[in-house]
């Protein structure tokens, strides 16, 4: 594992998520740094110059979005923090929040400042429980500091944070929904124009970055863009966090830096696959992985992962993305059928319902895909699939709908004699195996 | 709920100043932990404390997958079936619950202490499979653990609202 | 203003404005379910998809114009996507048009027929949904053929404000829903989602399934329910289609009342009130002219009449406020210099009634009082105490005011008690049976036309005045 860190970087322990631990391991000086030292603008410009990209899934850069915001216009601008991490496969900013929450407040503290937002909020989704209460003892304890609130520091400066708890909704992670839940109406994505840096939360310019783009501004700040820059790739600069789940023997979330070798990532740090078994794919970055990026197959198979480094490029050009680092190894012997059908009856449950070819073509894949897998597959069923697939592509107010897509194309062309054995024999070639044999 | 609404009140002094539908949703959220589902009544409370249309609060809580209208069991354990877990065995442990409890995916023991039903992704993949039991998470159950999860419910007090806080 | 080029054709946008406004202002249209000029842009049907050159598919609903932007409305993948689009739409759609009132209006309709013209690819059953769900005493919902375009929704929140509607649930299982306890009868407005909804989905109860659209025709009117005189369709039997053995009646009734869109006066909507205009013009019609409660012919009234009012030392007019410009023109002309004129409300705002609402509904429940009052002061309606005659001509007379000794000559179209009192009763024609124009409380002057022949014994206003003057005017 790369030694480079910029949020792993201390021992977890029963304590060192509290203020204090926080503060012994130098937590706060870049708060204090900025608030003492810079101006707004260069805060901006020093994200700019780090190269952050947004590890909510686009991979936008963080400097760019913020860019979009004038801290000096007058009216008021707001944060947000999406701790929504819905899409499937995806547990890393719980990581951030069960065991560094201050991170991401005195980040978003320094981000506030940047941006002239007295008021932040921080959208976590509505299952989580222990990462709520972490994050909101952290909130309580910043306050208690003088940290956050009125005259923080000392300097003058003032910026409140709520959090602001979800209820079960994926589509919520996207970040327009994820404004009107938190305005208390309903949860439907918005067409842009205008831009949330435009017109955002209550109509006011909104920068809304995941919960782990935002964490690593503190570090910047504290080590400079150039630091931050010096680690991972040139088009990729820092480190990711990964989660890993799957068939693997070691799961969980790892830091890696960008530029990493994937094999040694599968096989050293996370253990292999269990029982050794030969690998038949991997989902990068959620199963939505492409949805935010690009426009291929998004479900990577063994022989394409062979040699490919997790870098942001490298991912979009071998047509999948690291996405939301939300990472599924599948084993051979899976049977591709099911695990289709288990993430279209995901996207039919979880899309809004605004969009006509999301709202009825997310029910009518699921509906097919459930029909194949009842043994009630037709010859033109994958032609249809497809179809209704595409229908989605870029055609949609928010990604869902092209991710509902973009997963069953990815599956079809990779793995479309495993679906036509399933229509022609009415079973499965893998009799509908999707855990790993071994285990 | 008119109880909560000091409580509520309280939470205004965070946010920016006149934005009351910031507070529908924690609100409602508050409710159903308070009784443990949604009432009628409670909607009408929150309609003349916000001054909104009802029909917003309406909107809101259906859609949600986590608000409810009606109680749920003392224990309410829901079973993560999405990609990970499904590739851990969620769809056994499913399947094992419906056998031990008596009951299908969706209902209720006779006996109102558990209800079963599934849920998407709960972003808790690493400890695949997972069950969400009332707000905690438990992970990286087998068939065995389930059971001594049972056993263990069956043991102990009732949360004070059914599918709510310890 | 920006220069913008539409299927290789240049033409100047505003600033500020959509692509979808853009268009429809040069005559272009691109189709569009949830788009609808008097809204805010939803942006959720995704039927009005165009190309925007070198960079792929966008709504033209919410793209904004700028200078050099060139879209196309037609072009291979705008072709193919609109086709999916209709066939999404149809997908859980029931697709019963044949007993569908909005058949021959439907938008969804045509544009299947225009876009995609091929029968469902689909093999899997149909969703189902609640049908005839009831929105009230006046409109029921058939969530099956709902598309979800939340005009209706928009409708009650932006125009109306009445907040009833709402989209519970989410994914294909949404459904307009009104809030627990309200219905839409609490919207004056609330008609109006009925014309804007896209498809069948929200239906009359007075009009459900009285009539296949086509069958009807739309006559240019008014609405007398208020001194807005909204401009509205009076829809009625076409001429042609008129019904022989069964149901005649409807072949001289009122079907529906839609709203004539003007800016002026009303912009796209009525109120509910207007809806009903068959309410107040269809009760039951007076026809035969009387002289003392004695039938008789309008030659005998009109003389009696005449009589009358040579006689009369103290006679007073009272001018209906539901004459038209013409006919009050006429009354002011030859009956103006023989009586003390004065005019009266024909009708008053009844219990319940909605005043000044700041959309539409005005408190003066006369669609003329504003030409009548400028022809005939503003004096009040009360009748002095040495009156001897008392001409009424319209409704909302108060007959206990009436001097003892004093005679009463009216003019009227409804059955009415005081019709057998008076000394002479002339029955008149009503607003769908004349033409005409109403003067609105803004001093808008709109038109009215015919939809029906008048019955034979009734007479218009205008054509009666002259005729009621006595040989050489009154001594
Ligand atoms: C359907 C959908 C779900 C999303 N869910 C999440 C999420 O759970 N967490 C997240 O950070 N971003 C999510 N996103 C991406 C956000 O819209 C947004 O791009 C991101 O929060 C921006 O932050 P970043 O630039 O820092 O990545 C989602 C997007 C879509 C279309
Ligand atoms: S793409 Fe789907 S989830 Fe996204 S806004 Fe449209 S209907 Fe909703
Ligand atoms: S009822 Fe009609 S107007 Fe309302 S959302 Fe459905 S289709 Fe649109
Ligand atoms: S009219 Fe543009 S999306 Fe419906």
């Amino acid at each position: 594992m790369t030694p480079a860190r910029v949020l792993m970087n201390f021992e977890v322990t029963a304590t060192s998520h509290t203020l204090e631990a926080y503060r012994a391991r130098g937590g706060y000086q870049a708060l204090e740094k900025a608030l003492r030292t810079l101006k707004p603008e260069d805060v901006t410009q020093m994200i700019m110059e780090s190269g952050l990209q947004g590890r909510g899934g686009a991979a936008f850069p963080a400097g760019r979005k913020w860019q979009g915001i004038d801290p000096y216009d007058g009216q008021p601008h707001y944060l947000v923090a999406n701790a929504d991490e819905g899409e499937p496969g995806t547990f890393k900013d719980r990581w951030v929040l069960e065991y560094s929450p201050h991170t991401l407040l005195e980040s978003m503290a320094i981000a506030a400042y940047s941006l002239g937002a007295r008021h932040n909020f921080i959208y976590i989704r509505g299952e989580y429980d222990l990462p709520y209460r972490r994050l909101a003892a952290a909130v309580e304890e910043a306050y208690g500091a003088g940290l956050l609130g009125e005259n923080i520091l000392g300097s003058g400066f003032a910026t409140d944070i709520f959090v602001f708890r979800g209820a079960g909704a994926y589509v919520c992670g996207e970040a327009s929904s994820l404004l009107g839940s938190i305005e208390g109406s309903r949860a439907y994505p918005r067409n842009r124009p205008p831009r949330m840096t435009v017109s955002g939360l209550f109509g006011r310019p909104t920068v809304v970055n995941n919960v782990e783009t935002l964490s690593t501004i503190a570090w910047i700040v504290d080590h400079g863009a150039a630091a931050f820059r010096a680690i991972g790739t040139p088009t990729s600069p820092g480190t990711r966090l990964l989660s890993v789940s799957g068939h693997v023997r070691r799961p969980g979330v790892y830091e890696v830096e960008l530029g990493y070798a994937w094999g040694r990532f599968l096989h050293e740090d996370c253990g292999g696959i269990p029982g050794d078994r030969p690998l038949k794919a991997v989902i990068p970055g959620g199963i939505s992985s492409q949805v935010l990026t690009g426009k291929d197959a998004k479900v990577l198979t063994a022989d394409e992962m062979e040699g490919l480094t997790l870098d942001h490029d490298v991912l979009r050009k071998a047509g999948s993305s690291l996405g939301s680092g939300g990472m599924i190894v599948i084993a051979e012997g899976t049977c591709m059928v099911r695990l289709l059908q288990i993430m279209l009856r995901f996207y039919h449950h979880e899309s809004c319902g605004q969009c006509t070819p999301c709202r009825e073509g997310t029910g009518w894949m699921h509906r097919i895909i459930d029909r194949i897998v009842a043994g009630d597959g037709r010859p033109e069923d994958l032609e249809r699939l497809y179809t209704i697939a595409r229908a989605n592509d870029g055609t949609t107010i928010c990604g869902l709908g092209d991710a509902a897509g973009y997963a069953t194309v990815a599956m079809l062309d990779n793995f479309g004699d495993e679906f036509a054995y399933f229509v022609e024999h009415k079973r499965s070639r893998h009799q509908g195996n999707i855990e790993c044999p071994a285990s | 709920m008119k109880h909560l609404i000091p409580e509520l009140e309280a939470l205004k002094r965070r946010l920016p100043p006149h934005q009351d539908g910031v507070l529908v949703l924690p609100a409602l959220r508050r409710i159903q932990e308070d009784r443990g589902f949604i009432a009628d009544e409670d909607i009408d409370g929150l309609v003349e404390w916000l001054g909104i249309p009802r029909i917003q609060v309406e909107e809101v809580l259906s859609f949600y997958s986590m608000l409810r209208r009606a109680p749920v069991g003392a224990w309410h354990l829901q079973v993560c079936h999405n990609v990970s877990c499904s590739m851990h065995g969620a769809e056994r442990l499913l399947a094992h619950l419906e056998e031990r409890l008596g009951i299908a995916c969706g209902e209720t023991t006779a006996d109102g202490r558990f209800t079963l039903s599934t849920v998407e992704c709960l972003g808790a993949c690493g400890g695949a499979p997972v069950v969400r039991v009332n707000e905690a998470y438990r992970e990286a159950l087998s068939v065995e653990a389930v059971d001594a999860l049972l056993e263990e419910l069956a043991g102990a007090a009732p949360p004070d609202t059914p599918g709510g806080w310890v | 203003m920006p220069g913008i080029v539409i299927d290789g054709q240049a033409l100047e946008a505003a600033d500020g404005q959509t692509v979808m406004e853009a268009a429809r202002a040069h005559g272009i249209t691109i189709p569009a379910l949830c788009w609808h000029p008097a809204l805010s842009v939803d942006g959720s049907c995704r039927v009005c998809m165009v190309e925007v050159e070198g960079r792929g598919l966008a709504i033209a609903c919410n793209l904004p114009v700028r200078e050099g932007l060139a879209v196309l409305t037609d072009s291979e993948a705008v072709r193919a996507q609109r086709k999916l689009t209709l066939q999404f739409l149809t997908l859980n759609h029931p697709v019963d048009c044949g007993i569908c009132d909005k058949a021959g209006e439907c938008l969804l309709q045509d544009y299947h027929y225009a876009y995609n013209a091929t029968p469902s690819v689909s093999n899997e059953p149909k969703l189902h949904a609640t049908k005839h769900y009831s929105l009230g005493e006046r409109i029921v919902l058939d969530n099956e053929r709902c598309i979800l375009c939340s005009r209706c929704v928009r409708f009650t929140r932006e125009v109306s404000g009445s907040h009833v509607l709402g989209i519970e649930q989410r994914g294909d299982t949404s459904l307009i829903r009104p809030a627990a306890g309200r219905s839409l009868d609490e919207d004056p407005y609330s008609d109006n989602v009925i014309d804007l909804c896209p498809v069948g989905a929200l239906l009359s109860r007075r009009f459900l399934h009285q009539s296949r659209v086509w069958y009807l025709t739309a006559t240019p009117s008014i609405c007398p329910g208020c001194a807005r005189g909204c401009t509205v369709d009076v829809w009625h039997r076409r001429p042609d289609w008129q019904l022989q053995a069964v149901a005649t009646h409807r072949n001289h009734a009122i079907a529906r009342v839609t709203p004539r869109e003007n800016p002026a006066v009303n912009g796209p909507w009525i109120c509910n009130k207007g809806r009903d205009l068959a309410d107040l013009l269809e009760r039951l019609r007076a026809l035969q002219p009387m002289v003392a409660g004695v039938p008789a012919t309008l030659e005998e009234a009109m003389a009696a009449a005449r009589e009358a009012i040579a006689a009369a030392r103290h006679p007073l007019a009272l001018v209906s406020t539901w004459g038209s410009n013409e006919e009050l023109e006429a009354f002011k002309e030859h009956l103006g210099p023989l009586f003390t004129c004065r005019v009266k409300a024909d009708h008053q705002r009844g219990p319940g009634e909605p005043g000044d609402d700041g959309l539409l509904i005005r408190a003066d429940k006369n669609p003329n009082t504003s030409r009548a009052r400028a022809l005939f002061g503003e004096a009040p309606a009360d009748t002095p105490g040495d009156t001897d005659l008392v001409l009424v001509w319209g409704e909302g007379f108060d007959g206990s005011t009436l001097p003892a000794g004093a005679t009463t000559i009216l003019l009227g179209s409804f059955e009415a008690p005081e019709n057998v009192t008076a000394a002479v009763f002339i029955p008149l024609s009503i607003l769908t049976e004349r033409a005409g124009h109403y003067t609105n409380f803004e001093g808008v002057v709109s038109g009215f036309a015919p939809c029906f022949p008048a019955p034979a014994t009734v007479t218009h206003a205008e054509e009666l005045f002259p005729r009621l003057v006595p040989e050489g005017g009154r001594p």
